[in-house]
């Protein structure tokens, strides 16, 4: 088939290529993984009108529909304006007639103006979760309003708990809900269910207190999952009103440098998050002298260094008191460049003066 | 008000030991507990546990105590001069009066020498109380045996059977108690006898088992139980078993309502 | 005299209560509930009338406010135990029948049994009145008319209170509360009782000793093996459980001086029956299960003879984090004890 078509300007519509020319599939948002089940229609709709019958769970959890001729396109993006009014803009008060925070009019029968900020993705969080410490959909849609429409490339995964469902050490940007947690020692059995459950789910910093019969608790460590609050018997562990949040930075997959994520934040308010993540824009186009690229977002930390983008991202930001920032990071990333872990001894260079 | 539960400090009089594990603490106290009740014993900072009197004279009981947990480990680090702290006697202990003239069998396993012998004591001072005593001690081993003089004396006194679970020792002999069962004559004996076991549940178990198929009537045997308290009164529901409560109903029981508890 | 208060006078009738009485009553505590994002309800002191939770039962019972979870019952030297002081402010107890009957069977125990009376128990149920809650009918996991604890009688409350969203209404029965009712007006409010549950619950025949004894090792309990993860969260719920340990506690550094502490025990939670040394009688979830199920339908009425110990408060089903329906498993008793006596031919 001989086609022209300028696929990046129709993946900038998130439509992508397929190994058939001509041929396309649509990536619907789904900020936090989230819906009313009514959407599913319109899945249906645009699959069984213009793609070719079937849809894909979308790895960033984006309703995906392939099989789209380009030709319908147009004719797909027209009928996706509902959806993507009361999706984002209505529902997550995304600012369509902005891109990256400046004045760019939508056309609303033109689909989604960038591909820029990936979907958000979160687990079901506390919605339904036992173990989830906060709603990660309501939380996307408050940063789906701060990250698109840009240009800029982020990936943000949202995890309603340390045990990180979701996988927030593997993607540039992961929250993962946490609570701090007060004791109750005028409520406490000493039956030590909290130990065993710290012990055997997360990070071991429960003790019992023999003289006492009373638990001690290592704060230091507290990864903030809740697990105690969950499983005392009689709620002498209880989460704080608000929930906090740990920030997973610059994890990745990908063919170069894949690597997981460290933390950059530790405890922070959501005022914090949405207030780091409104510098993103700003850092990103700082890094790229103000011309967006396709670029994921984990590599322009790498090129700022670290120090540069928690200067730029921290900028105005008023950090909550029980907020921890990280004063380094060290990133390790495995070796596919070099290799050295896997490949014979023998193809290793040898190190000092050749014979 | 009075607080069932308060603790009256008392002078450590002796101490002596029985065994590695088992020390015999005799302590100035004016109670007069029946033989088979228990009291609280305390220690501050350590707690509160029952343990039963294994002796008692004018003006002092004497408690038998195994070096096992958190109460008694530090029971043991005690010398004359000191204080222990006292509430009780609680429970019902044996019914002496009904053993009057009958022919008795006392069948212990290890430290359940201890809730008996207060009344041992008493049958071997009061010949003709009881028309005559069948004496079973088992022990797990030779460095298990406890109150060595007062098994001596018994000797003379009562027809006794010492036994060691699995070990040899000179006049001793080889075997768990249940063993040694069928050599007490309770078919010539009519009705005429009462029986007591104590020891670890399961001997109590088995021995309850071996009683009544050596024609051992189940009216006639009694059980002395020891059970996780921290009240004694009552009240903190550890010791109960189906509607009995240990404390109040027990340590001893009758076979009859012993049998039927399932704890 | 029966009284109708709006939801400012009510607030400032319980502000002048809550001056010479230790008020307490079920109270909202936002986000301390088992899982994220859920509120956690239970007993507290409160001061006005709008703090009080009458909408929904609490997550905890009313026995706390008498039965603290943990207590000082001594202080003690090396040679002295001195017994904690008594509290002498008078103590108002907004509860619901379920509740107050609940401390009836407490005091059965705690105030009676082997001719023992608790001094702490004691001391405190003497500052007690009990204000009762009209009850709304509770919600899906009660069964108090099974078990007839649904209704109380009028010498067992000084007040009668009946909120809404307006105000609330109450019949003043103690003359000690009429002034602080002076100038509200009157009403003809006299409480109602809830006279039927969603939820029936039908207590097994177990008067029979054979049948009990083959109920005990029956296969049903061993569901709970796998079921119950042994917490205890069923009976710190629980109206009318009583069970507590002691232990002395050390004030820092200094081993001289300390507490002996009564802290709420629980027969579900492994350990409860083991002694130093010892192995435990009921090692198993299933054997503490039919413990605990056995106290409340059987054991406890057939010592003290008056009434079966479960008050059908439900809070027990409410708090189980495995979803064990109490209903459920006496409804599975009953299937059993049929099976057990056609078994017997004592059907």
């Amino acid at each position: 088939m001989n086609r022209d078509i300028n696929v990046k300007k129709v993946r900038l519509n998130c439509f992508r290529q397929s190994k058939v020319p001509g041929v396309f599939m649509l990536q619907m948002r789904v900020p936090g993984g989230t819906v009313a089940a009514k959407y599913l229609t319109y899945v249906q709709h645009i699959a069984e009108t213009w793609g070719d019958g079937s849809f894909h769970f979308g790895t960033r959890q984006t309703f995906d529909i392939p099989g789209i001729q380009y030709d319908d396109i147009p004719a797909v993006n027209e009928y996706l304006e509902t959806y993507i009014r009361e999706v984002d803009s209505e529902m997550c008060g995304a600012d369509m007639n902005t891109v990256a925070h400046e004045p760019h009019p939508w056309d609303p029968k033109s689909g989604y103006p960038t591909i820029g900020a990936r979907n958000i993705t979160g687990c079901i969080g506390n919605y339904h979760c036992i173990c989830g410490n906060i709603n990660t959909f309501e939380l996307a849609r408050k940063i789906e309003s701060i990250i698109f429409p840009s240009h800029y490339h982020i990936k943000i995964n949202i995890s309603g708990c340390p045990n990180d469902c979701n996988k927030a050490h593997m993607c540039d940007f992961g929250i993962i809900g946490t609570s701090k947690i007060d004791y109750h020692p005028e409520r406490c059995l000493g039956c030590a269910r909290c130990v065993e459950q710290c012990e055997h789910a997360a990070t071991r910093v429960l003790s019992l207190n023999e003289a006492t019969g009373k638990i001690e608790k290592d704060p230091c460590c507290c990864v903030g999952c809740a697990e105690c609050a969950r499983v005392c018997p009689a709620s002498a562990w209880t989460r704080r009103e608000k929930p906090l949040y740990k920030v997973i930075l610059g994890g990745r997959t990908g063919r170069q440098t894949p690597r997981a994520g460290k933390m950059f934040l530790n405890w922070a308010s959501e005022d914090v998050i949405l207030g780091v993540l409104k510098n993103w824009q700003k850092f990103s186009a700082w890094v790229m002298d103000y011309k967006p690229e396709y670029l994921h977002g984990g590599h322009l930390i790498d090129r700022a260094g670290y120090k540069k983008f928690k200067e730029i991202i921290l900028e105005g930001v008023e950090l909550n008191p029980e907020c921890l920032v990280a004063e380094d990071i060290f990133w390790h990333e495995t070796e596919y460049r070099s290799n050295f872990n896997v490949k014979p001894l023998s193809m290793h260079h040898t190190a000092g003066p050749k014979a | 008000m009075i607080n069932p539960v308060q603790p009256n400090p008392c002078k450590i009089l002796s101490v002596k030991k029985e065994s590695q594990h088992e020390w015999t603490y005799r302590v100035a106290t004016d109670a007069k507990p029946e033989h088979g009740q228990f009291m609280q014993l305390s220690i501050p900072m350590i707690g509160e546990a029952p343990i039963s009197v294994s002796a008692q004279g004018d003006g002092w009981l004497e408690f038998t105590i195994r070096n096992v947990g958190k109460v008694t480990n530090v029971i043991f680090e005690k010398t004359a001069g000191d204080t222990l702290f006292l509430r009780g006697p609680y429970g019902k202990g044996w019914p002496v009066e009904q053993f009057k003239g009958k022919h008795m069998v006392v069948i212990t396993g290890g430290t359940g020498l201890a809730p008996v012998r207060s009344m041992l004591n008493f049958f071997a001072a009061n010949p003709g109380y009881v028309k005559d005593v069948t004496l079973i001690c088992g022990f797990k081993n030779e460095e298990g045996i406890v109150f060595h003089s007062e098994l001596e004396t018994w000797k003379s006194k009562f027809k006794t059977i010492y036994a060691l679970d699995n070990d040899t020792k000179e006049g001793w002999r080889t075997g768990m108690v249940t063993a040694f069962v069928k050599e007490i004559p309770f078919d010539q004996w009519g009705d005429d006898y009462a029986v007591v076991v104590v020891g670890p549940p399961p001997m109590m178990k088995f021995t309850g088992l071996e009683l009544i198929k050596c024609n051992a009537k189940a009216e006639n045997i009694w059980m002395s139980f020891e059970r996780k308290m921290s009240c004694a009164v009552g009240k903190c529901g550890h010791c109960r078993i189906d509607e009995v409560y240990v404390c109040l109903d027990g340590p001893v029981f009758p076979y009859t309502v012993a049998r039927d508890l399932v704890d | 005299m029966s009284y109708i208060l709006n939801t400012q006078q009510a607030d400032k009738v319980l502000g002048a209560l809550a001056e010479k009485y230790g008020v307490y009553a079920p109270k909202r505590f936002v986000n301390q509930g088992r899982y994220s994002a859920t509120d956690s309800i239970r007993y507290d002191k409160v001061s006005s009338a709008s703090e009080i939770v009458w909408q929904v039962k609490s997550d905890y019972p009313a026995k706390e406010v008498i039965n603290p979870i943990q207590q000082a019952i001594f202080y003690f030297t090396e040679d002295e135990y001195r017994a904690s002081k008594a509290k002498e402010q008078p103590v108002l107890i907004f509860a619901r029948p379920c509740d107050i009957n609940a401390q009836k069977i407490q005091a059965k125990i705690l105030a009676g049994n082997g001719g023992f009376t608790d001094m702490y128990y004691e001391r405190m149920r003497e500052r007690v009145k009990f204000i009762l809650m009209d009850c709304n009918g509770g919600d899906d996991t009660c069964f108090c008319v099974s078990m007839g604890s649904n209704t109380v009688d009028e010498s067992d409350y000084a007040a009668a209170v009946k909120f809404s969203d307006q105000g609330m209404e109450v019949k003043v029965i103690d003359p000690e509360l009429e002034p602080f009712f002076a100038g509200c007006d009157t009403c003809g409010f006299t409480p109602e009782f809830v006279k039927e549950n969603e939820l029936k619950v039908t207590v097994p025949d177990l008067s029979d000793k054979e049948v009990r004894l083959a109920l005990k090792k029956h296969p049903m309990w061993q569901e709970f093996n796998s079921r119950c993860v042994s917490c205890g969260a069923c009976t710190v719920a629980c109206s009318t459980c009583t069970c507590f340990t002691t232990r002395d506690v050390i004030y820092g550094e200094n081993p001289e001086v300390g507490e002996r502490r009564r802290v709420t025990a629980s027969c579900q939670i492994a350990g409860f029956d083991q002694m130093a040394g010892q192995r435990e009688f009921r090692s198993t979830a299933g054997d503490r299960m039919r413990f605990k199920v056995l106290h409340k339908f059987h054991d406890y009425k057939a010592r003290f003879g008056d009434r079966h110990m479960c008050v059908g408060c439900g809070r027990c089903t409410h708090r189980c984090p495995e979803l064990i329906s109490i209903s459920a498993t006496v409804n599975k008793v009953n299937a059993a004890v049929e099976e057990i006596k056609a078994s017997m031919g004592k059907a």
